[in-house]
């Protein structure tokens, strides 16, 4: 839930509040989960289930905290923050409950070795060793059916590593809006499905892998990576860049195999910064996600040319490719006027690229011909 | 203006496009999201999370809970497979008391002989005929009730006596008004009798005082504790009881529409409820009441009352979190009013000879209360007796015990069981808490002396492991494991380690599970263990 800052709304701040974490007094926020203010005051707590950019589900069980006056053990993810609230977060029970429910979750789960090869994080198996849990409970084999048949280019569902938290389904519907994908079956045999488990090609999704993005254990993973035998996320070095496909500047982690192509580094997947750390707070579209391809690309243009007599490309300066197009446009200028010339410049670019586009056709050429290709 | 409520994205006639169609076959998801506007892939989710939707070509589904087992359903069912019939087990039927019960179609077929399986011929259609016409699988259906009105004993329902249309209680609670009408079932001590005897008053006028005006009632018949089947009785039986005590409950809320959940499978009680509506309103009773009939498709879940109000909204059925509770944010997000039918049903009483009466009904607690019993029994039925009876006394109505008593389910599958030895125990809300059970639906179980407990556990865990929404690891994973380790112990040779986690796991079940169920799974086998230990071994009878 996200508050308005009282100078966004310019109202009196909302009257605060003051609950007990472990005995200590925090001041919180009307509409503050007690994860919420927990987090802020720097405790731990572990959760599977939350995203802070969705409404929480209160379903994977791992934030469960002790509130005074009630008998059971509560969601901190779903729970408001009341007044004069007083919540335990560690305590013998707590502590029980992680490990029997991380030893319980480990029983449907498959081994590290098999989830490694998804190449995505792992938080389940993470906090599992963190907190203890039993790894000798027996196995069971999962009974959730997989999409085996999706030939989407882009993404993979394992539902064996899927622990059912919902964030994928939750994110669809709730921060794309697109619902494509649901809960199905119930039970054991729960899983996540598309309509009558087609291809995502054939259903509403997007592709903006947002699904992928939230997944807590990688069931949701990128297809490439796994079909091409990419090293794990973890091996790979993630180099923080603006998305140059539309004007909006998301921010994206290139993840790179520094080794690959003899040294050189070969780009293996996009991923989103954390979520609450940028302006795309973790939102990528199937562009920013999937299109990296072209940066490989055998024909892609890296360094300026220019014709010669043959009318033949050959590289140039960017001094002599410049003078080249300065040269070009004053001749037309010269023989048809100002207004013979137009200058739309492309939705990749930023708004300070677009303003200097204008600028060029209006102070440098004359004209006030000029456009961008996302205006329409 | 207050907001459309129904919302305008309404979906809760959904689930029944998608009957209608013919049940999730390829390319219905599709067809139903066009017409409904609902996206395909919540159709296709929100239909495959209930069985009768997500598998319509399983024609004859044969009850294998523990009563009809004890009839012999698994035989029935190996016998129907053989025959060729499109057959499957399934989740109590709510017929505990006629076993065995198959479901053909969506109509409960009861007592079904072997004789009846082989008429069929392997033709499912065809299995029908020694239950038609409809009246009478219906008067079949009907079964054992007692005991008769006397003056010792009068009785808050009387399933026995004729339907009474008059509307008499519904005029009397409209000339109380809705804080004397509160007041008189605090003094009535009414207890939900849906499973978890909270007092009803506080309900009722919990939802009175909320600030949001537009309420709802909503009558939860989706009966499907194992084990139970007053609710099936009352609808067919005193459906006057139910209509005239919803329109009571709507008059004091405030509340216009009234919503009735039943179970697919009741499609007889669908009737009698539906005739009984409109002989009230057309006695002129309630009029501008709007009572709208929902159908469930095969989902226990959907008992537990918010993952009922998620299904009546055309979700699937997974219960909400708790707080916040329906009073307050219920239906649509509006203050309901939810009751089970019994309870539904004993507010005319209450209104027409008051509270103090009702209350002096009881025993140990408050009133009559309608009990089921059935499995090793002479006359598995629905007793009307003072709360509180023992199961001796129960038993006695019920024409006494078949063999010699071992054990009891005092409360449907959830309530686990308890040994011979605490047969004095009052059955009421109270004591059988204190006794590490519950009174819950009191649906109860007899099991003699040739019953397996091992067996009977592992009958109520599949149960469970079946019917869990699937939501929360605890209940999801937890009900699977306990039921694996029990078959490992049984058939796969296992020692008595394969059950060294069930403790640990029966802890993290009752403590980390969402709602009441997977709360209450581990409670058989933990019951199972606890008194019968020597039912674990491995020379233990099949
Ligand atoms: C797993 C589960 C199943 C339930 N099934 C039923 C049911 O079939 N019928 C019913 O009336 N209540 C059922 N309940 C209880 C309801 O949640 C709720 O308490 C009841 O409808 C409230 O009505 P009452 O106050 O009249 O009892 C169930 C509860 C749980 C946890
Ligand atoms: S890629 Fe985006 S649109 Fe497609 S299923 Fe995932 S979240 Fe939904
Ligand atoms: S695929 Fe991932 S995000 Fe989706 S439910 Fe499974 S574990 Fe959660
Ligand atoms: S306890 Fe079981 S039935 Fe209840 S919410 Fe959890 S998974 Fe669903
Ligand atoms: S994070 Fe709170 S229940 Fe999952
Ligand atoms: S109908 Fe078969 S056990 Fe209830």
């Amino acid at each position: 839930m996200t508050q308005t800052t009282p100078e966004s709304t310019g109202t009196a701040p909302a009257p605060q509040g003051t609950l007990f974490l472990d005995g200590e007094a925090h001041a919180f926020q009307p509409g503050e989960t007690i994860l919420e203010v927990a987090r802020r005051a720097g405790k731990t707590i572990p959760t599977l289930c939350h995203d802070p950019r969705l409404e929480p589900a209160g379903a994977c069980r791992t934030c469960l905290v002790e509130i005074e006056g009630m008998r059971r053990l509560m969601p901190s993810c779903a729970m408001p923050a009341t007044e004069g609230a007083r919540v335990t977060l560690e305590s013998a029970r707590i502590d029980r409950h992680r490990k029997s429910l991380l030893g319980l979750y480990l029983t449907d789960h498959p081994e590290a070795e098999t989830v490694a090869a998804r190449r995505r994080p792992n938080l389940l198996l993470d906090m599992a060793e963190r907190y203890e849990a039993p790894t000798d409970w027996p196995k069971m084999a999962p009974l959730r059916a997989s999409r085996s048949g999706d030939t989407n280019p882009y993404i993979d569902f394992d539902a064996a590593a899927c622990i059912l938290c919902a964030r994928c389904t939750r994110y669809c519907d709730e921060v794309e809006s697109v619902s494509a994908i649901s809960l199905a079956e119930r039970a054991a045999q729960t899983t996540i499905a598309t309509a009558d488990s087609r291809s995502l090609l054939d259903t509403t999704c997007e592709m903006c892998g947002g699904c992928i993005d939230t997944c807590p254990t990688g069931a949701m993973a990128e297809k490439r990576p796994i079909t091409l035998g990419a090293k794990h996320e973890q091996e790979l070095t993630k180099v923080r860049t603006t998305c140059n496909f539309c004007g909006v500047g998301c921010q994206l982690d290139l993840n790179i195999d520094p080794e690959a192509d003899a040294g050189r580094g070969r780009i293996v997947k996009v991923t989103s910064p954390p979520v609450g750390t940028t302006t795309n707070d973790g939102n990528l579209c199937v562009k920013g996600r999937f299109a990296y391809e072209f940066v490989h690309h055998n024909e892609r243009l890296t360094e300026p040319l220019v014709r010669d007599e043959q009318g033949q490309l050959v590289p140039a300066t960017w001094e002599e490719a410049l003078a080249r197009i300065a040269e070009g446009f004053g001749r037309v200028k010269e023989r048809h006027g100002a207004d013979s010339l137009a200058f739309v410049s492309s939705s990749r670019c930023t708004v300070e690229e677009n303003y200097l586009v204008q600028k060029i056709a209006r102070a440098s050429m004359g004209t006030n011909n000029v456009h961008q290709c996302a205006a329409t | 203006m207050q907001p459309p409520s129904p919302p305008a994205d309404d979906r809760s006639e959904m689930p029944h496009e998608v009957q209608t169609a013919g049940g999730l076959r390829p390319g219905v998801s599709a067809e139903v999201a066009r017409r409904t506007g609902v996206p395909e892939a919540h159709v296709y989710g929100t239909s495959s999370f209930f069985h009768l939707l997500a598998d319509p070509d399983t024609k004859v589904r044969v009850c294998t809970g523990l009563s009809c087992q004890l009839a012999g359903s698994h035989e029935l069912l190996a016998q129907a497979q053989a025959s060729g019939l499109p057959a499957k087990g399934c989740s109590c039927l709510a017929a505990c008391d006629a076993p065995p019960a198959v479901l053909r179609d969506r109509r409960v077929l009861t007592e079904v002989t072997p004789a009846d399986v082989e008429a069929a011929a392997g033709d499912w259609r065809r299995l029908v005929a020694a239950h038609a016409p409809d009246e009478a699988s219906e008067r079949r259906w009907r079964g054992h009730v007692g005991p008769e009105r006397s003056e010792e004993q009068p009785l808050a329902m009387d399933l026995l006596a004729e339907p009474d249309f008059t509307g008499a209680a519904f005029a009397q609670a409209g000339a109380w008004g809705v804080e004397r009408l509160v007041e008189e079932l605090k003094a009535s001590g009414l207890q939900g009798r849906g499973g978890a005897g909270f007092p009803a008053h506080i309900k009722w006028n919990a939802v009175s005082n909320e600030a949001e005006t537009t309420r709802y009632v909503v009558l939860n018949a989706d009966e499907g504790e194992p084990g139970t089947f007053k609710d099936r009785e009352v609808l067919l039986r005193r459906p006057d009881l139910v209509v005239e005590g919803l329109a009571i409950a709507a008059q004091a809320i405030g509340a216009q529409d009234i919503y009735l959940y039943l179970r697919g499978e009741f499609e007889l009680p669908w009737r009698t409820i539906e005739a009984a509506i409109a002989t009230f309103q057309g006695n002129g009773h309630g009029t501008d009441l709007r009572f709208h009939l929902h159908a469930g498709h095969g989902a226990y879940i959907c008992g537990e009352e918010t993952a009922l109000l998620e299904a009546l909204e055309g979700k699937r059925g997974m219960p909400r979190l708790k707080p916040p509770f329906p009073t307050q944010v219920g239906l649509w997000g509006k203050p309901t009013l939810i009751h089970n039918v019994e309870t539904i049903a004993c507010v005319p009483a209450i209104v027409r000879h008051g509270g103090a009466w009702f209350r002096d009904l009881g025993r140990t607690e408050p009133g009559t209360k309608l009990y089921c019993i059935s499995g090793h029994v002479v006359r598995p039925g629905t007793y009307e007796l003072p709360l509180g009876v023992t199961l001796d006394e129960l038993v006695a109505a019920a024409g006494g015990y078949v063999g010699e008593l071992k054990a009891f389910s005092p409360g449907g599958a959830s309530s686990g069981f308890l040994p011979a030895e605490q047969r004095d125990l009052p059955l009421d809300y109270g004591n059988l808490a204190k006794a590490g059970s519950m009174l819950g639906s009191a649906g109860l179980v007899v099991l003699n002396q040739d019953a397996n407990l091992r067996d009977a556990a592992l009958e109520q865990l599949r149960f469970f492991s079946a019917e869990s929404c699937g939501q929360c690891a605890p209940c999801r994973i937890g009900t699977r494991f306990l039921e694996e380790a029990v078959e490992r112990r049984k058939r796969q040779g296992v020692g008595p380690e394969a059950l060294d986690q069930v403790a640990e796991i029966a802890w993290q079940m009752n403590e980390g599970s969402i709602c009441g169920l997977g709360q209450a799974a581990p409670l058989p086998l933990t019951s199972a263990l606890q008194y019968f230990p020597e039912d674990f071994a491995e020379d233990a009878a099949r």
